[in-house]
């Protein structure tokens, strides 16, 4: 006997994700998946952006690793709530891992939750884990090659930021080429040059994210 | 790279639909995977043998319909059907914004039950 199904694979995930934001925005949270390669910065820049921000906003933040709890610490000795979690090898964080934690968060104390996921250009593209909108990291030392080789990431991303520009001028890398390819993937794409080790571009960024989270 | 959890997805949903259609087993599981959907078939088929095992799909087979990349050309106008997985330019003038059609699918699309 033969039968139709047509069902979406990621369906459980996709709806999951679904239920978490719904969660989340009850609660007033707006929330971040942060994405990169590893090494590029995600951490950094969450602690610079927390700094910069000092408490304009109530921030949060849900750590992503493979193993360890080395990122969960730099984020709690500045203050702000956050959770670790282990993937254990599981190579994108999903809706259920966030399920999981997300009531170990003060979410009512929450305006904005960052959710650093695992380091990896290609799978948490892929997955929703309930946030409102992706934002991406791409260092400069990784070469400019990179959004033409890992497209997806940069055509879901709303924002991308160029992190370690001050290594710019120790590199190949040709940043203009990475400005317009990564437009050419994603016309809307908002762009900041950025540095956590000088600070360059930090206030632009947090301009950004107060603006876009008062709306 | 997550094939075993996609793999889980398709054995759960098969599972649960020849349950509740009121049948105990199943013979295939048909699913249409696009070729930009990050899924390697043969890491597929290899965790769906691995994972059937003491359940009701143990004796299941699965069919991968691979589904290529293809869309429109905003600088062309014209539409494009490619066989790589990912299209970042389109093959006939090199314009780079395109829009996608098909080829990110991960779908169960039919299966047979007993």
């Amino acid at each position: 006997m033969k039968v139709k199904v047509v069902t979406n694979i990621l369906e459980a995930n996709e709806r999951l994700a679904a239920e978490n934001r719904d969660i989340f925005r009850e609660a007033g949270v707006y929330v971040i998946n942060l994405m990169s390669a590893p090494g590029a910065g995600k951490t950094s820049v969450l602690e610079r952006t927390i700094k910069e921000i000092n408490g304009r906003l109530r921030l949060g933040v849900i750590e992503g690793d493979i193993a360890g709890t080395d990122d969960a610490q730099r984020i709690e000795n500045l203050g702000i709530p956050v959770v670790q979690i282990n993937t254990g090898g599981a190579c994108h964080l999903d809706a259920n891992m966030i399920r999981e934690v997300m009531n170990d968060l003060p979410l009512r104390d929450i305006d904005i939750l960052f959710i650093e996921n695992v380091g990896n250009l290609v799978c948490p593209a892929e997955f929703k884990v309930g946030e409102d909108i992706k934002v991406m990291l791409l260092s400069i030392a990784e070469g400019h090659d990179k959004p033409l080789k890992y497209p997806l990431m940069f055509q879901e991303s709303t924002a991308l930021l160029l992190n370690k520009i001050d290594l710019l001028p120790y590199t190949n890398a040709d940043l203009e080429k990475m400005r317009k390819d990564s437009l050419s993937l994603n016309p809307k794409l908002k762009i900041f040059d950025v540095s956590c080790r000088t600070g360059e571009g930090i206030g632009d960024w947090v301009n950004w994210l107060l603006t876009i989270v008062k709306k | 790279m997550h094939e075993v959890g996609i793999t889980q997805g398709i054995l759960d949903i098969a599972i649960e639909n020849c349950k509740k259609r009121g049948y105990t087993g199943i013979e295939s599981i048909k699913v249409k995977i696009g070729k930009a959907a990050g899924v390697m078939p043969d890491s597929l088929l290899f965790a769906f043998e691995a994972m059937k095992v003491g359940t009701i799909a143990e004796k299941a087979v699965l069919i991968i319909d691979e589904i290529p990349v293809s869309g429109y050309c905003n600088g062309c106008s014209s539409d494009f059907s490619v066989d790589d997985a990912y299209v970042i330019t389109c093959p006939k003038c090199g314009h780079l914004s395109l829009r996608i059609d098909t080829g990110r699918e991960l779908n169960i699309d039919e299966m047979e039950v007993f």
